[in-house]
């Protein structure tokens, strides 16, 4: 061993979560304790947002993320966890792990729990809406509940595909044995329980009156709960610039040989956008955070027009980050969905490069349209006709998808499974989201329909009816070959007839309701639409409803069927599928090499997609 | 490959959909046209935006009906029939296919966006122009003033041509063309008058300025559509009214009558106000 | 298996359980009412409620907002004539909108005031409408057209004075009608609009109308 001359010291601190958080209840109380001492204003906020950003702090160094630096900077021998280990215990899921896989599994539980707490908050809401005035829920707990139901949506599909497929799929599919910055890749993860649970814990502040929009001045008037929002999408932004790093180095730089950029599955492209988006989005926001906080703690006035600020530059600010942001929701459900099709159509991805261009086009035109959520705002006239047309070209890209979606299936033979029914609700469901964001996009239209439930029926219709639909495709598609057991397809089939019809029946109703004049987020609405209301809630029960038939899929099939899934149960050609399962922790022997495309189904002579012989000195990925 | 030449397998079906869906898209756009598509037309601006949103939903028809019906004959005809899984034909792209739909698409998209700058060009439908009001009658021309106060959480109204008189509810005469000042004492708000087809965010410090042009006589709700904190639901009035210009010479003398003695202590009217106490602290 | 697999439905299932009610207890919860007798109500409004003379809240988790007392949430029967008397022992902050310094849809257009003068001597008269720099708060039910002005204790009042504010309003019929301040009376916040002007028991009220 030539370990002789180094020292044998490590650091102590073990690396888990429950050290995480006897660390961070205390770095809590501290961060209090001292914005209290310094804060210019006695109304606290200087003390909760310190203690929130020291219990985060705290948390992520008990979990071990500090470990590695100390180390190498004392020149102490480094501790093994930045090797995928071999460790195949329950236990790595439950500690700081450098494997992408562990970290796709660990995403993926965390935001299916997150997910039904926000559902349960939709639920809330839906209850109360039950009465056309704020009889159920008193209107203070009204917005506090639309605001938690919306924020932590919004960290949900921030992070639910690139989260735990892409992390999962993409080494996978590009034949690496690892991420560029696996470290990255974890605090990625790791700083989203506390986002979390930070922005929980507004409730017990009263909650955060603003939605997820956090509009100033009201979100300077509002009390502790705004903390909650400021520190929580904080953390969210540092985990979207962390991934996005992290993706773009990874597909980048450590593509197996042979895997050229058309050879590159399109699911890859998905990720490779939004990480791209992602990246360059979350640092406006998060400049926009630091004023926020500012404002609230140490009296500047960036966003009060009184003082000489201006109440314009948060929503500029904010729709800069926000109008990319929906683009990182959806760009990974259009490579979700234009992966899987192929697939089950048994043919090849009909328009490859243009679809890669539909993706590329959607990425690039996001960054200019972001005016459109200001259009009755009061902003410079001159100006709008360009955000309408620019709002507009977006459905030029996005119509690439449906085309080549499309094209895929043209006199293809379709295998209809459950992912692929899946994908066939994605279609219909984002073709009605995509056709009402043309009416908002129309300053004469939008004028009646901005801000009120059409709005909010359109982007449901994209999320939902889109990105969540997608997530249901990829949870079926890719959990054999992540968990190793098949989900039962029969649940599976009911599940997505009961999802879809129950979806519709409940956000279709919301843009009559919307043109009919009833405005987004109120407690109160008139009586005329108590019927149409009624009929929404009560979908939206069954819409929960099927989201319980997941679980119990997923708790079902995993753990009590046990119905093994063979290494390639949907017999798909593309790279991810050719290696066993489980997945072998270093994910390839040796780097394959890759010889063909993944979608040459029915092509005369098509080759395996990769030689996993491997060559003397292939080092991609290594 | 750069001609347009329906290959022998495709034929049947192309066939078959063109027919049904011209069919159904002929169904579709009348069947549509026959709803009545709020706001309605008790404005100019209204009838626009409804005219308008019927123009958007009779194009959107066909390409609805287009997609789902391609949809559900794929699930229909181009379903795997055997058990065992067969490989489709390996149909890479048609290059004429992308450019007919990528073209088709970019027309539809640059008619609408050109229908949309029409109608902001020549419609002052949604026009607005903050922070740019003298503030005085004389400036507005033959267009009635009328200032929208927002506040946490009623809207009160300002009558630039009458003493900048100060009321609770929103009267317009008919067939007189209103200017409205929206702007805001406190947070952000939108004044959202759904039977006018106005709304207009109302900002502290910012004069956003609107155009309506009652054509009806009728009543009309005005909601606020900015969430503004715990009363947002409830800070509404339905009791606006579209009335003749006699009748509205008679309640606008009425408010002038009754208001004269707080009219003294409101502030003289301007485009927008910075009413003490500024910000923070009392 | 099948026990194991009812076992776990079953934990999941109470476990939801137990959220959902956790979640629905929250929604639902409510400051007390206060129900007219049958059509009289008497408030207080104090600059903190944990100090005030007729209802202190001294257990409050806000105990130095200003509020009215003792509850916000009142109930009162429709299609009557309501009878308030407020006492008023806050001090003036001075309204954002001067237009409320009027007094807007009370039986008579006007309320019935004991105050004190710049001299601090106790006055008593019928009022259409006060000196809005001189409001600490306003009684406003908005749906029904009711804005009351309430007239802030003068500083050169003797200590521990109170303003008596009487008057009566119509109600319409059954229904939710909420009531506010206009003034932004709540201190250390921007615009003086959030914190006990925004939570239900403080400077924000329903009117239950049934």
């Amino acid at each position: 061993m030539v370990t002789a001359e180094v020292s044998e010291r490590r650091l102590a601190i073990p690396n888990n979560p429950i050290t995480g958080v006897l660390l961070a209840i205390p770095a809590y109380f501290f961060g209090v304790w001292l914005g209290n001492l310094f804060g210019l204003i006695d109304d606290q906020n200087t003390g909760v947002i310190l203690g929130y950003v020291f219990a985060t702090a705290a948390f992520l160094i008990g979990v071990g993320f500090l470990n590695y630096p100390l180390e190498r900077l004392f020149g102490w021998s480094v501790s093994p966890i930045t090797e995928p280990d071999e460790n195949r215990g329950l236990g790595r899921f439950f500690r700081l792990s450098l494997d992408h896989k562990v970290i796709g599994m660990q995403y993926l539980v965390t935001i299916l729990i997150m997910l039904l707490f926000g559902g349960i908050g939709a639920m809330a809401i839906r209850t109360s809406l039950l009465s056309p005035n704020s009889a159920i829920t008193p209107p203070g707990q009204y917005i506090m509940l639309i605001g938690l139901h919306a924020v932590m949506m919004i960290f949900i599909t921030s992070a639910v595909i690139v989260g735990p497929f892409g992390n999962y799929l993409v080494p996978l599919m590009i034949g690496a044995r690892r991420m560029a910055f696996p470290r990255l890749e974890a605090l990625s993860f790791w700083v989203v329980p506390p986002a979390a649970v930070i922005l929980a814990a507004a409730a017990f502040w009263g909650g955060f009156p603003t939605g997820w929009t956090g509009y100033p001045p009201l979100s300077e008037q509002a009390g502790q709960g705004m903390d909650s929002y400021i520190v929580g999408f904080a953390l969210i932004a540092i985990a979207l610039v962390s991934s996005g790093v992290n993706m773009l180095a990874t597909i980048i730089t450590l593509r197996a040989p042979g895997m050229t950029w058309t050879r590159l599955p399109i699911f890859v492209w998905g990720i490779f956008t939004t990480s791209i988006l992602g990246l360059l989005a979350a640092p406006v926001l998060a400049a926009a955070l630091v004023q926020l906080t500012l404002d609230r703690t140490v009296q500047t006035s960036f966003f009060l027009a009184s003082n000489g600020g201006s109440n314009y530059l948060w929503q500029n600010l904010f729709w800069f980050f926000g109008h990319p942001e929906v683009y990182i929701f959806i760009l990974p459900a259009f490579g979700i969905i234009m992966e899987i099709v192929p697939h089950f159509a048994r043919k090849p991805l009909w328009g490859y490069r243009t679809g890669v261009v539909g993706l590329f086009g959607v990425a690039l035109l996001s960054w200019f349209v972001w005016q459109h959520h200001l259009f009755v705002s009061g902003i410079a006239p001159v100006l709008r006709p360009f955000y309408m047309l620019s709002t507009e070209l977006i459905s030029i890209p996005t119509g690439i998808i449906f085309l080549v979606t499309l094209g895929t299936l043209w006199r293809a033979r379709v295998w209809f499974t459950v992912p692929m029914l899946f994908c066939m609700g994605f279609l219909f469901n984002f073709l009605i989201g995509g056709i009402s964001g043309v009416y908002l996009s129309d300053v004469p239209t939008d004028v009646t329909l901005h801000g009120s439930y059409f709005s909010m029926a359109h982007f449901h219709y994209t999320i939902m009816g889109g990105e969540i639909f997608a997530l249901m495709a990829a949870c079926y598609y890719w959990l054999p070959k992540m968990t190793g057991k098949m989900l039962s397809p029969t649940i599976g089939r009911l599940h997505f007839w009961w999802m879809f019809i129950a979806f519709n029946s409940t956000f279709f109703p919301l843009f009559i309701i919307g043109l009919l004049n009833m405005p987004r987020r109120v407690s109160a609405y008139d009586p005329g639409l108590q019927g149409l209301n009624t009929w929404v809630t009560v979908s939206a029960y069954f819409l929960f409803g099927s989201m319980i038939l997941f679980a119990g899929n997923l708790i079902y099939s995993l753990f009590f069927v046990s119905r093994k899934a063979v290494a390639n149960p949907w017999h798909a050609r593309s790279l991810e599928w050719q290696v066993p399962t489980p997945v072998p922790a270093r994910n390839f022997d040796r780097v394959p090499l890759i010889v063909a495309g993944p979608y040459d189904y029915g092509v005369p002579n098509a080759r395996p997609v990769a030689d996993f012989g491997g060559r003397v000195g292939a080092t991609g990925g290594g | 490959m750069s001609t347009f030449r329906i290959e022998e397998a495709d034929r049947p079906h192309v066939i078959r959909l063109a027919i049904l869906w011209v069919i159904l898209s002929v169904i579709g756009v009348i069947a549509v046209l026959q709803i009545q598509i709020p706001p309605g037309d008790e404005t100019v601006q209204g009838a626009d935006q409804t005219r308008t949103l019927s123009l958007m939903t009779a194009m959107a028809t066909p390409v609805f009906i287009g997609v789902v019906m391609m949809i559900i004959y794929s699930a229909i005809y181009f379903r795997r029939k055997g058990r065992e899984l067969v490989d489709g034909p390996p149909m890479l792209g048609n290059a004429p296919v992308q450019v007919v739909w990528i073209t088709v698409s970019t027309i539809m998209v640059l008619f609408l966006a050109f229908v949309g700058i029409t109608e902001l060009a020549t419609n002052s439908s949604a026009q607005t122009v903050p922070g740019q009001s003298s503030g005085t009658a004389a400036a507005g021309g033959s267009e009635m003033q009328v200032q929208v106060i927002a506040q946490q959480w009623y809207f009160t109204y300002r009558y630039a041509d009458y003493s900048g008189v100060e009321t609770t509810h929103l009267y317009l005469p008919v067939d007189r063309p209103v200017e409205l000042h929206v702007t805001s004492l406190d947070i952000i708000h939108s004044f959202w008058a759904y039977q006018l087809g106005v709304k207009a965010d109302a900002n502290p410090g910012v004069d956003n300025v609107f155009h309506v042009t009652p054509q009806k006589l009728g009543s009309f709700q005005v909601r606020c559509a900015e969430l503004c904190g715990i009363w947002h639901g409830e800070m509404a009035d339905s009791q606006g009214q579209v009335v003749s210009q006699s009748d509205f010479d008679s309640w606008i003398a009425q408010q002038q009558q009754d208001y004269a003695a707080i009219q003294k202590v409101v502030p003289s009217y301007a485009p927008f106000y910075f009413p003490l106490p500024l910000t923070k602290g009392s | 298996m099948v026990r194991r697999l009812s076992f776990t439905a079953a934990g999941v299932v109470i476990v939801i359980i137990l959220v959902i009610a956790f979640v629905g207890l929250f929604m639902l919860r409510r400051p007390g009412t206060l129900e007219g007798t049958p059509t009289t109500i008497h408030l207080e409004t104090v600059a903190a409620v944990g100090a005030a003379n007729e209802w202190p809240r001294p257990d409050d988790p806000h105990p130095d907002w200003v509020g009215y007392l003792p509850t916000t949430i009142l109930r009162v029967p429709a299609n009557s004539t309501i009878n308030m008397q407020i006492d008023q022992e806050d001090g003036a902050t001075g309204l954002r909108n001067p237009f409320w310094g009027k007094v807007f849809g009370t039986e008579g257009g006007n309320m019935h005031m004991t105050y004190f003068d710049d001299k601090g001597n106790p006055q008593e008269g019928d009022m259409t409408s006060i000196d809005p720099t001189q409001a600490a708060h306003t009684f406003a039910i908005p749906d029904l057209g009711v804005f009351v002005p309430l007239l802030g204790v003068n500083s050169n009042a003797p200590a521990g004075s109170t303003n008596v504010i009487t008057f009566s309003f119509k109600t319409k019929g059954p229904g939710i009608y909420h009531w506010q301040c206009f003034v932004p009376c709540a201190a250390k916040t921007v615009f003086g609009n959030g914190g006990p002007m925004q939570t239900l028991g403080y400077m924000a009220g329903e009117l239950i109308v049934s």
